[in-house]
């Protein structure tokens, strides 16, 4: 059976440590100035002394329905097997319709290669090999979990069944496979 | 289309191997995973991480003899196979072209920046000479000697010793002595341990467990979170961590009438446990006397919590009893006084029980330890010394010169293998007692970690010879008259770490990869080379490396390629061992604890100074209408005086601001990310505003270890504020350097 690869991100685990930030850049080679993922603070909020924040992941959600790979001219941009959205840097030619299209501004030119880059689950030197990504394997407060939607045991199908998860900007109609948990959050 | 660019190829090492480094001087430049993809698959090189002090083991992914990637260890329960955003940058320091890769020697004034590349014969031997002359001349005591706690401390240590210098410091009074102080106080030695994932009820007075990153630490505090646990969070400032729990803003120094005011409930209310307290510690009645009249309404008005709130908490600590906790904390020199908070807190932990329980407080368990219980002793043996036999060494002159753990005087509260670092600079101004002439620094950056920088700095400029040993031409190295480039952690060998927790834990420090600038060396190194130009090279008796790792495991029945195979050893099989966990009765006596006793009342603080036995509260002045309580502390993405120039972290975080309540700022017409000046009275620094409601109105905050002064450090050079250099060098009552009670006010600039 085909997989469902999804990310699922608890936000109140999430400690703002960036680590997922920096594994990502070695593990794909991001250059300087230019990032993948990061995890920027939201907040604080309120007014002294009732004041909260969290952190919120940025990356490529995955669309099921990915504007990115509708509008790429070249067909750089595509949805493997696994339904993982992936750029193939050879074919991308840095139009930039994919950055335009993206609703999470998700994508940036690499600077190094001239292509569109964004995250690709780690896709192609960890999850095809039976790891997780980068970002899920350091993850010090254990916010990020990632797996197979299709298969009852994985932690994210056990998570999206235990809390309400929200997807973002879902008036896009995108169907992202990147989830947000926000229970538990002060 | 642009396609991907190697920079200029720079041969370095011995291999001869081209690798892409490029002006940009960020990892990204080299590429080292395209370079390497081609020729060899990963081999992972198990060891310990260096980032911060906290030791964390990991992964070294390594391609063709570069070091792609750092991950953590999955074989380590602690950490889950996880490491901080510090850990994972272990590459970008290690292929650093801005590290130091010669050693120097000073040709112009201190602090003007002019060095000359030597050979280490040439350094060794200038090093030596002004050695030699400040022996002669003033006595090999007037040299002190001061490091980052560190596995090789016992190489740049052994260099004093043998010289007859009593003048050893580490960084520790700038961060934990004073808990240092309270725990050989209160259990007669410092390795005390908290299970925080079985905690039901958390109390931290300011430690920050999520931006202070430990990584099994925060694990466990999240743990205990997700598992429904109370967090409350007294801090000054809206803390990462107080964002995961209840934050209650605690005027900043008050903290002690706090402690004592819980006490003073659970008493009224009897929510103690008074059989424990019979059986394992001595001296509670006179802690009873101590708080009889800390009420919640008196500590209200000193912490500024109200009196309803400091008796909720007090009940629900209670109740959780004994798997809950107050936390001993962990940069602890905010007050003079500040070790007695550190004792009060453990009292009230001693209170419920909480020792040698799941969720309490624990004696590490080192072999040593495990040998008094019978069914634990089989599981480990204790390590051995590394060094073959060595000569006698001289007798120091004359004592040290902060008086540390002389009995009898205030000074037997400074630990003193760790010392009032912050008396060096005294003593180099004042020449009192004595003065120091020389001053030996390893992997420690007193400019920016120490207070009062300009004083500082002033008294470095005085000194006969400095010698710094660092990975960067740091501030402390860039006012040296030599600097000796130590390669990193990645590329050398350590001794034995020690990080025994519940069960027995030896981590090895090993090379993943040949020296990256073949002119530098790994510290045990410098040190044994430089013993013997200075003539006590009998004092380093052993080969190298393995020679001394192979010693030290021998006793303990292990070799060094059992440890190499996954970076550490824990003996198979064996549970965590509380000595409490199955019989609340069974004997637990801290180590050296005096009778046996956990002491509430310590005969041994009293010793030092009469009528300190037992802790009792001192009132601090609080900032008066215009000025503000200026506290620090640590980020996530960066470590103390020692990551802010290495190329990923300063990126992701190259300067601090300083946060300023919204009203407090409104009043001062100073709006976010204005330019400020800081005033403390005596010194000024400039800096940009971050205008929060997660501050008191009457504190103002920033991150720790910016604005740093060594042009040398390029990237970090001049970015942001340099606390250090608003707060006085003042040396408290244990040693330690005192960080909270500077005020100061601030303006537009």
């Amino acid at each position: 059976m085909a997989k469902q690869y999804v990310m699922v991100i608890q936000a109140s685990k999430c400690i703002g440590c960036q680590a997922c930030t920096v594994a990502c850049k070695f593990q794909n080679e991001v250059p300087e100035g230019q990032y993948r993922t990061k995890s920027p603070a939201v907040g604080p909020t309120g007014t002294y002394p009732n004041v909260k924040l969290y952190f919120e992941k940025e990356a490529c959600q995955m669309c099921k329905n990915a504007p990115c790979v509708a509008v790429c001219p070249t067909k750089a941009s595509y949805h493997n097997e696994d339904g993982v959205v992936l750029v193939d840097s050879n074919k991308c030619v840095g139009c930039k319709y994919c950055m335009t299209a993206c609703p999470y501004d998700a994508r940036f030119i690499n600077e190094e290669t001239g292509a569109a880059d964004k995250c690709s689950f780690c896709y192609e030197h960890r999850v095809s090999q039976g790891e997780k990504p980068a970002c899920v394997s350091t993850c010090v407060g254990g916010a990020l979990s990632f797996g197979d939607l299709n298969d009852p045991n994985s932690d994210v199908k056990k998570l999206l069944d235990k809390y309400k998860a929200e997807v973002r900007k879902p008036e896009f109609g995108t169907h992202p496979n990147v989830y947000y948990i926000y229970e538990g959050v002060k | 289309m642009k396609r991907r660019q190697f920079l200029k190829g720079v041969l370095y090492g011995t291999g001869g191997t081209m690798v892409a480094l490029g002006g940009f001087g960020t990892f990204t430049k080299l590429a080292p995973q395209a370079v390497a993809a081609a020729k060899e698959e990963a081999k992972t090189v198990f060891s310990t991480c260096e980032m911060c002090t906290s030791r964390c083991t990991v992964a070294v992914k390594v391609k063709n003899d570069k070091v792609v990637k750092v991950e953590g260890n999955p074989h380590d329960g602690a950490t889950a196979g996880t490491i901080c955003a510090r850990g994972n940058a272990g590459p970008s320091l290690l292929y650093d072209p801005q590290r130091i890769k010669k050693p120097m020697i000073r040709t112009g004034d201190r602090g003007s920046g002019k060095f000359k590349e030597v050979s280490w014969d040439e350094a060794y031997a200038h090093i030596a000479d002004k050695v030699k002359t400040i022996q002669k001349d003033y006595g090999a005591e007037t040299i002190a000697f001061a490091s980052r706690v560190n596995p090789q401390d016992q190489f740049f240590r052994l260099i004093a010793r043998a010289i007859g210098s009593p003048n050893t410091f580490s960084h520790e009074a700038t961060c934990p002595m004073s808990r240092t102080t309270a725990l050989e106080g209160t259990f007669g030695n410092p390795y005390i341990g908290a299970d925080y994932g079985n905690a039901k009820y958390i109390i931290t007075m300011g430690r920050n467990f999520f931006e202070g990153i430990h990584v099994p630490m925060v694990k466990g505090v999240m743990k205990a979170v997700a598992n429904g646990a109370k967090l409350v969070v007294l801090d000054p400032r809206f803390s990462v961590t107080a964002a995961k729990g209840e934050w209650i803003p605690i005027k900043g120094a008050t903290d002690l009438a706090f402690v004592m005011a819980l006490a003073n409930v659970m008493i009224k209310e009897n929510l103690y446990d008074k059989e424990f307290l019979d059986q394992y510690t001595e001296g509670f009645d006179q802690w009873v006397e101590a708080v009889k009249d800390t009420t919640p309404e008196w500590a209200e008005k000193e912490t500024g919590i109200p009196k309803d709130k400091i008796v909720e908490i007090a009940r629900g600590f209670a109740a959780a009893r004994p798997n809950a906790l107050i936390e001993y904390g962990w940069r602890t020199p905010w007050t003079p006084n500040d070790y007695q908070l550190r004792r009060a807190i453990m009292i009230v932990n001693m209170m419920i029980g909480n020792w040698e329980v799941p969720g309490g407080y624990y004696q590490k368990k080192g072999a040593g330890v495990l040998a008094a219980f019978p069914d634990q002793s089989g599981y480990a043996k204790p390590t051995g010394g590394g060094f073959g036999p060595q000569p006698a060494a001289p007798k120091p002159a004359k004592g040290r010169i902060d008086g540390a753990g002389v009995k009898g005087t205030p000074g037997q509260l400074i630990p003193p293998v760790d010392g009032a670092v912050g008396q060096i600079t005294e003593s180099i101004l004042t020449g009192k007692p004595y003065p120091v002439k020389g001053w030996f620094v390893h992997r420690f950056n007193p400019v920016i970690s120490m207070p009062e920088s300009d004083r500082l700095i002033e008294a470095l400029k005085k000194l006969d010879l400095l010698v710094v040993c660092d990975v960067y031409m740091t501030d402390a190295a860039y006012f040296a008259d030599v600097v000796l480039p130590e390669c990193t952690y990645l590329e050398r060998y350590e001794p034995i770490i020690d990080q025994s927790g519940l069960v027995p834990k030896l981590q090895l420090r090993q090379p993943a990869v040949p020296l990256v600038y073949a002119d530098t060396k790994p510290g045990w190194q410098i040190y044994k080379e430089l013993g013997e130009k200075i003539g006590i090279g009998d004092f380093f008796s052993f080969k190298d490396m393995e020679e001394f790792l192979t010693r030290q495991l021998q006793p303990a029945g292990l070799t060094l390629d059992q440890l190499k195979e996954k970076g550490f050893w824990s003996p198979a099989g064996m549970k965590p061992f509380f000595m409490r966990g199955n019989d609340p009765k069974a004997p637990a006596p801290p180590t050296n604890a005096p009778n046996g006793k956990i002491a509430i009342f310590s005969h041994e603080i009293e010793e030092a100074v009469k009528g300190e036995g037992i802790p009792k509260y001192k009132q601090y002045p609080q900032p008066e209408e215009g000025k503000f309580r200026f506290v620090q502390g640590k980020v996530a993405v960066h470590t103390n005086a020692g990551t802010h120039n290495v190329p990923v972290l300063n990126e992701l975080m190259p300067q601090n601001s300083l946060w300023i309540n919204t009203q407090s700022a409104a009043k001062l017409g100073v709006k976010d990310g204005d330019d400020i000046i800081i005033s403390s009275g005596q010194y000024e620094h400039k800096g940009k505003a971050k205008v929060t409601e997660g501050i008191r109105p009457d504190t103002v905050f920033a991150y720790h270890g910016f604005g740093r002064i060594s042009p040398e450090l390029k990237r970090a050079y001049n970015k942001g504020i340099n606390d250090n250099k608003l707060i006085k060098n003042e040396i408290g009552e244990s040693g330690n350097v005192v960080t909270s009670t500077t005020f100061v006010t601030v303006r537009k600039a």
